[in-house]
């Protein structure tokens, strides 16, 4: 199977595409623009061309399945050879609706076809949760599949995207549509089939890791003129086939906040053994020469800043010892590079929190879930400097052979559109980042969560009896019970608790995602009781027990508030949902994470004084933590401009 | 110990298998500055440059298109260890190259790119005229083969020859201007009237095309002489301050490899103006008047003060502070004065560890330190200058530019730094760490500002001119006609009633006689007619009466001819011992007593300050030049109506006073705008040295205001005057 040769244009000549930062008074121009947009009724028109689409169900609704499959082949004629007027979207959409009857038996609400609309136009869709955006995907998707460029809908993990890939599958072949998905450890060629689907599942990793791949099999002369001659004459026809992805079209972002924002400046890096190894011995030998250093005399740790500085006596002592050893030593400043390295790792990094020894290898933790992060390490020598401290065998080290950020990956596509439970915070940026306006899709029926009032205690002892005593309680009167926390320490320390209570519960800590899929679907049963990290069993409904909907619903506790709000009202999100009933509290204290890390000094002894600014102490923190996170995420981009503009010479991508 | 250099960088792999090289139309010149040796990179098919320090150069040169830059980054490391730039220098050196066009990479050329960086040079220049349409220059044409015709003449001035020619020139000129210092001086004052304006502007045109021919003589010269560089191909127009001036672009001269040479080049303007001043100087004190006559001190004016006080001013950024930062082996002096200024703030008020040194050396920072504050201050300063000046000297019908340049002034110069500022205050990453103590500090400055310009309230005073005047003054004149005969010598003190002159009247005194002998005559016929005819007796004694009348008459007159002083003072008759033996008329003036000990001043006033003084105020009296002697006085009249009269015609502009003066329709002198006259009355004896006629000035205490109203008033004012506001 080979790509066309405008296929080749389209992949190729992506960055092209993009629209570039806006800078200086630009800035604020795109911004009243986007405000404009959202004050200008958006939601009304897409109400009123949903009804269309309802009313058309009816024609659609009496055609035998030969008829509407002969009229979806019509329909995809029309949409590649790009005829199609914007009547012939809602009468698509109509058509699409009655197959998901047929095939599926769901129909799309009023508000999901709402919700079509808004990702057909490239925008978020900001629809609340367990309103059905799996399927909702599906309208623009399949017209997409028809246009036939291609179209990604990205997922958060691999369980999902071919949970939907396969659910949602019947409706798509149906249409004369082929969807297909993309999993972590898939051969290439299968990759490469999977991506000529016309509609594709895939996570953000893999689609991004493929992406960054195919780029390096390209090697530097991609231009598309250089690769189209060679495709000619036929030379490099191998390595030209090894490509697998096709361009990047249309993306449907599921999750989009989480995706686009809260994790889009973690850059994805392809890495490969480095041609030209530094002596890894090197590395023993820092360790060796740190623990000869004393704190505070050859060196001072800056704790705030993470920082490791050594002093002119610590300058001149190393110099004294590395005078004999050669090699790398010789350079001072890689010396003393190496030594701090080495310092940071003993002073910084300590085993069992920031990362765990498994198997004799060094596995980092992440510092806000506490997951295990096997595939991931540590840049620039650093993970080889706690291999060193902790006697370990040291991995070789690694150079980059290719990084983007999934910010630079996304703002790629042609056309972007995204569907996520919680956006309108994040409005402001993903309209300056993405160009993508929020349109805040209505509920299917009023939304019956009772949002009982925060609870602040002092001490995380406190907090935690509190939490227990809580569960117990709602236990007792036969509710189910979903509690959020943060980290897996957290959910664990949690979990211990609820044994010596004798409290019958399921612990989730987003590890393995298709059984966990499956406790949290049942979440909703009667009695259970249900602990999980924030993003455990993600994208998965929790319907409740028969009797459940009597007692009140599901409740859902928060252990701990999150650095955004969005976090915190994805969580509450999962009770109540589709009009069900439900409720939802939460117990925080003076101690946790948050404030210790994000809240004002001073602001934290005021509260101790007078509790009753807990509640602002709070609000401050994740303000705090919020406008960091921003200003993080604009220094990328920032950043990333201005490399653009120095290495022009390069490809950018 | 320097900052940070750390050896990796992220973004690494996006060059490190690249096989750039440069250019082949870059040719390299070694330059040296304060010891260190960099190399300028020259594409001589666009004329872009590019400054590379040693180790960079090094790193630069083992980019030979077929080793890779991770290659070349390795052997650099194993040769110049602790030297070799750092993978982020790398990438550093690899874009400043790239975005001067100086880099060739095989790699098919982004066009879109190419074209992105030619808009965006483009956009800045446009952008740079809007903000800055004090400076605005337009190229118009390449005058190479003309400086390449004429080379072979005005080469030789460039010549050690030619440099003892300039001496001797200049020398004679400076002689002629010695021997004529006072005349020089005192036409001055001509210079900038409105009727030799435009003169003097084409004066000033003629040799600034001089000056910019001589810099690209001078270019082409030593260009011929180093065998590179030496390209002038731009010419054209330069809007000072909206006066258009010629310009030549003679940038080629960067690459000479002896400094020496770039400075010649880059005085060769200021050399060729002191040689047109100094022939001018010659021409000048040579004839006395006319035409030439005036056109040879406009141009001596322009040539010599205009060149010194803007080209040969380091401070400013014209010829001289090219010379001055190329000399002193630091290019860029005034940018990173800034900036070591700027990092001197950073540093040490704001706690920013990881500033930026711009200084290697103590002597660069010594440099930076004293040449920042001093072309900091000397800029504002000519700045206001500029704009008073405008404001003084704009012919009306211009005026309408003026909220235009202060628009453009304060856009450019004002908001436009505050507001870059506030956004690197707020929102900039290197303070991240020391935001707080940044905005506390720069608060505690504004609050510190504004507390003292705009709370604080500051003594305020204004100044009047005036002149002293005896408080009793009496004119003495001629009392009756007569011949000057005797006199009391002018500048003597008298006493009241004292006889100040004596003149003698023969013809009154042969009245005298005349009418004596007719009294006798008519004392006889009265007697006779006593004695024969009562009638007539009658008649004689009312002839008598008459006739005793006359002679009373005659009498007074001869007793006025001895003329008293009226009352007590010095008497002040200069010219009358020239008037021995001459006729005086009665009612002619004789001279003027006016009492030493009571002194007043008499002041005028301007409207803006009449409506502030108040009476009974107290006011602070010091002669014109002599500051050491100061009385107090206080007002005892201000006149309620404006007049255009001055009370002395000392006080006229054209004298030396404060107060412009025109010409009314009969030709007599009159003031601009109506003054206030004010009678200031002195609270002590005047000292001996306080004499009258001198010219005083008092100040005039006002109420306390803060600093900031203060400059409110005198900027609405300054407004109020030219607007009719």
């Amino acid at each position: 199977m080979e790509n066309s040769p405008s296929t080749w244009r389209r992949t190729l000549d992506q960055g092209r595409a993009s629209r570039p930062q806006l800078e200086g008074l630009d800035v604020y121009a795109h911004r009243l623009r986007g405000s404009a947009q959202r004050l200008s009724g958006t939601r009304h028109r897409l109400r009123r061309r949903a009804k269309r689409v309802l009313d058309l169900g009816r024609f659609y609704q009496d055609l035998s399945n030969d008829a509407l499959r002969e009229t979806a082949v019509e329909m995809r004629t029309l949409f590649r050879c790009r005829q199609d007027k914007a009547t012939d979207l809602e009468r698509a959409f109509a058509l699409i609706r009655e197959v998901a009857v047929r095939q599926l038996g769901e129909k799309h609400y009023l508000v999901q076809v709402m919700g079509g609309f808004a990702l057909a136009q490239g925008s978020i869709a900001e629809m609340a949760t367990g309103e059905g955006k799996t399927l909702c995907a599906t309208l623009p998707a399949t017209v997409a599949g028809w246009r036939g460029m291609g179209c990604h809908i990205i997922t958060v993990n691999d369980y999902l995207a071919e949970r939907d890939a396969q659910w949602m599958g019947r409706i798509y072949s149906f249409c004369g549509v082929r969807s297909d998905f993309v999993h972590q450890g898939m051969e290439p060629h299968a990759r490469k089939y999977a991506y000529q689907a016309d509609v594709t599942y895939c996570t953000n990793k893999e689609v991004t890791a493929d992406f960054l791949r195919d780029r390096i099999i390209l090697g530097p002369n991609r231009d598309s003129n250089q690769v189209l001659l060679a495709r000619i004459v036929g030379t490099q026809t191998r390595r030209l086939n090894q490509v697998v992805q096709r361009g990047l079209n249309y993306a449907i972002v599921d999750e989009a906040d989480s995706v686009l924002i809260d994790e889009a400046v973690t850059p994805l890096i392809i890495s490969g053994p480095a041609p030209n190894t530094e002596q890894l011995d090197a590395y023993r030998q820092a360790a060796t020469l740190a623990k000869t250093l004393s704190l505070n005399v050859d060196y001072v740790i800056d704790m705030k800043y993470r920082e490791i500085k050594l002093t002119p006596k610590g300058r001149r002592r190393l110099e004294d010892q590395t005078a004999a050893l050669g090699g790398l030593w010789r350079v001072s400043r890689r010396a003393h590079e190496m030594v701090t390295k080495a310092l940071t790792a003993t002073a910084f990094y300590r085993r069992d929190k920031q990362y765990v020894v498994d198997e004799q290898k060094v596995v980092i933790v992440d510092d806000f879930t506490g997951r295990l992060m096997p595939d991931r390490s540590w840049r620039d020598g650093l993970h080889q400097a706690v291999e060193a401290k902790e006697g370990l065998e040291l991995t070789p080290v690694k150079d980059t052979l290719a990084r983007i950020s999934f910010q630079r990956f996304f703002r790629l596509y042609r056309k972007l559109a995204g569907m996520t439970g919680t956006a309108i915070e994040a409005s402001q940026e993903f309209w300056s980042i993405y160009h993508l306006p929020v349109i805040t899709i209505p509920y299917n029926r009023p939304c019956l969560r009772r949002q009982l009032p925060e609870v602040i205690v002092q001490t995380e002892a406190e907090k935690w009896d509190l939490i227990v005593e809580e569960i117990a309680t709602l236990h007792a009167a036969g509710r189910p019970v979903l509690i959020g926390t943060r980290s897996v320490q957290a959910s664990e320390h949690l979990s211990r608790l609820l044994k010596d209570k004798q409290l019958d519960h399921q612990v989730l800590n987003a590890v393995r995602h298709k059984e966990e899929a499956s406790i949290v679907s049942l979440a909703g049963q009667q009695g259970r009781i249900t602990v999980a990290t924030n993003i455990a069993g993600r994208g998965t409904d929790i319907k409740l027990g028969p009797q459940v909907k009597a007692l009140g619903g599901l409740h859902v506790l928060s252990a701990d508030k999150n650095e955004s709000d969005r976090i915190d009202r994805q969580l509450f999100g999962r009770c109540a949902r589709q009009g069900d009933p439900g409720s939802s509290s939460s117990v925080v204290s003076l101690e946790d994470e948050l404030i210790r890390r994000h809240a004002p000094k001073a602001y934290q002894r005021l509260t101790r004084w007078k509790p009753l600014t807990a509640k602002g102490l709070f609000r401050t923190a994740q303000h705090r933590a919020q406008r960091t996170a921003q200003q993080q995420r604009r220094h990328v981009v920032r950043s990333d401009q201005w490399l653009d503009q120095q290495l022009g010479f390069t490809h950018s991508l | 110990m320097a900052q940070d250099r750390p050896t990796f960088h992220e973004a690494w792999y996006r060059v490190a298998d690249l096989q750039p090289r440069l250019l082949s139309s870059v040719r390299v010149f070694r330059q040296q500055f304060r010891g260190q040796i960099w190399h300028v990179l020259e594409n001589t098919a666009n004329n872009q440059y590019s400054r590379l320090n040693a180790n960079a150069y090094a790193f630069v040169g083992l980019l030979n298109g077929s080793r890779s830059v991770a290659q070349a980054w390795q052997i650099g490391n194993e040769q110049l260890g602790d030297d070799a730039p750092t993978q982020g220098e790398v990438i550093q050196i690899l874009g400043q190259l790239y975005n001067s066009n100086l880099l060739y990479v095989s790699l098919s050329t982004d066009g879109e790119a190419l074209f992105k960086r030619l808009q965006k040079r483009q956009s800045r220049q446009i952008r740079s005229y809007f903000t800055n349409l004090l400076f605005i220059r337009i190229p118009l044409l390449d005058p190479d083969w003309f400086l390449n015709s004429w080379l072979p003449l005005f080469g030789l001035f460039f010549s050690r020859l030619g440099l003892l020619a300039w001496f001797l020139l200049v020398g004679t000129g400076l002689g002629f201007i010695g021997s004529n210092f006072k005349e020089l001086f005192a036409q001055a004052r001509d210079v900038l009237a409105p009727g030799n304006l435009i003169l003097l502007y084409l004066t000033f045109i003629v040799i600034k095309i001089g000056h910019e021919f001589s810099h690209a003589f001078a270019c082409k010269t030593f260009g011929k002489l180093n065998k590179n560089g030496g390209q002038v191909h731009t010419m054209g127009v330069m809007f000072l301050v909206l006066f258009p001036l010629p310009y030549m672009d003679a940038s080629s001269a960067w690459a000479f490899s002896s400094k020496w040479h770039r400075a010649v080049v880059g005085l060769a303007g200021i050399f060729f103006e002191l040689a047109i001043a100094a022939i001018a100087a010659i021409v000048w004190a040579n004839t006395s008047t006319g035409t030439t006559h005036i056109i040879a001190y406009n141009v001596i004016f322009v040539a010599s003060i205009s060149t010194l006080l803007f080209n040969g001013n380091p401070l400013l950024r014209f010829d001289s502070y090219y010379v001055l930062s190329d000399l002193i082996e630091i290019p860029n002096l005034s940018q990173r004065s800034k900036e070591y200024i700027h990092y001197l703030v950073k540093r040490y008020a704001w706690g920013v560890t990881q500033a930026r040194q711009v200084a290697t050396s103590l002597g660069e920072r010594l440099w930076f330190f004293f040449y920042g504050l001093a072309s900091t201050a000397y800029r504002i300063y000519i700045s206001i200058r500029i704009a008073l000046f405008l404001n003084d000297r704009l012919p009306e019908q211009f005026f309408f530019l003026v909220p235009f340049f202060i628009f453009s002034a304060v856009v450019g110069w004002v908001l436009m730094p505050l507001g870059k500022f506030a956004k690197y205050l707020f929102t900039g990453a290197e303070l991240q760490r020391t935001r707080t103590r940044a905005i506390f500090c720069c608060s505690c400055i504004v609050v510190g500002l504004v507390y003292f310009l705009g709370i604080v309230e500051v003594a305020d005073h204004c100044r009047v001119e005036g002149i002293l005047e005896p408080e009793d003054l009496r004119m003495v004149y001629a009392q009756s006609d007569g011949f000057i005969d005797e006199f009391v010598d002018s500048g003597t003190r008298v006493t009241a009633a004292q006889i100040l002159m004596h003149a003698t009247n023969p013809d009154l005194e042969a009245q005298q006689r005349i009418l004596a002998a007719e009294r006798r005559r008519l004392l006889v016929q009265l007697w006779i007619a006593q004695t024969e005819e009562t009638v007539a007796t009658q008649i004689l004694e009312e002839q008598l009466g008459a006739l005793d009348e006359q002679v009373a008459r005659v009498n007074t007159q001869l007793a006025d001819l001895r003329l008293r002083a009226p009352i007590a003072g010095i008497w002040h008759a200069p010219e009358l011992w020239r008037m021995k033996g001459l006729h005086v008329r009665r009612g002619q003036k004789i001279g003027q007593i006016g009492s030493p000990d009571a002194l007043i001043m008499r002041a005028t006033a301007s409207q803006a300050i009449a409506a502030l003084l108040k009476l009974d105020q107290q006011v602070y009296i010091r002669l014109k030049g002599y500051p050491q002697h100061l009385i107090t006085g206080h007002f005892t009249l201000i006149a309620p109506m404006g007049q255009e009269n001055l009370p002395s015609p000392a006080l006229a502009y054209q004298v030396g006073g404060d107060v412009a003066l025109r010409s009314d329709d009969t030709g007599r002198p009159k003031t601009a705008e109506k003054i206030f006259e004010i009678r200031i009355d002195l609270d002590v004896q005047a000292p001996e040295t306080f004499r009258s006629g001198q010219r005083t000035v008092a100040r005039i205490d006002l109420p306390p205001q803060p600093l900031l109203r203060q400059w409110y008033r005198l900027a609405r004012q300054l407004f109020q005057r030219r607007f009719y506001i």
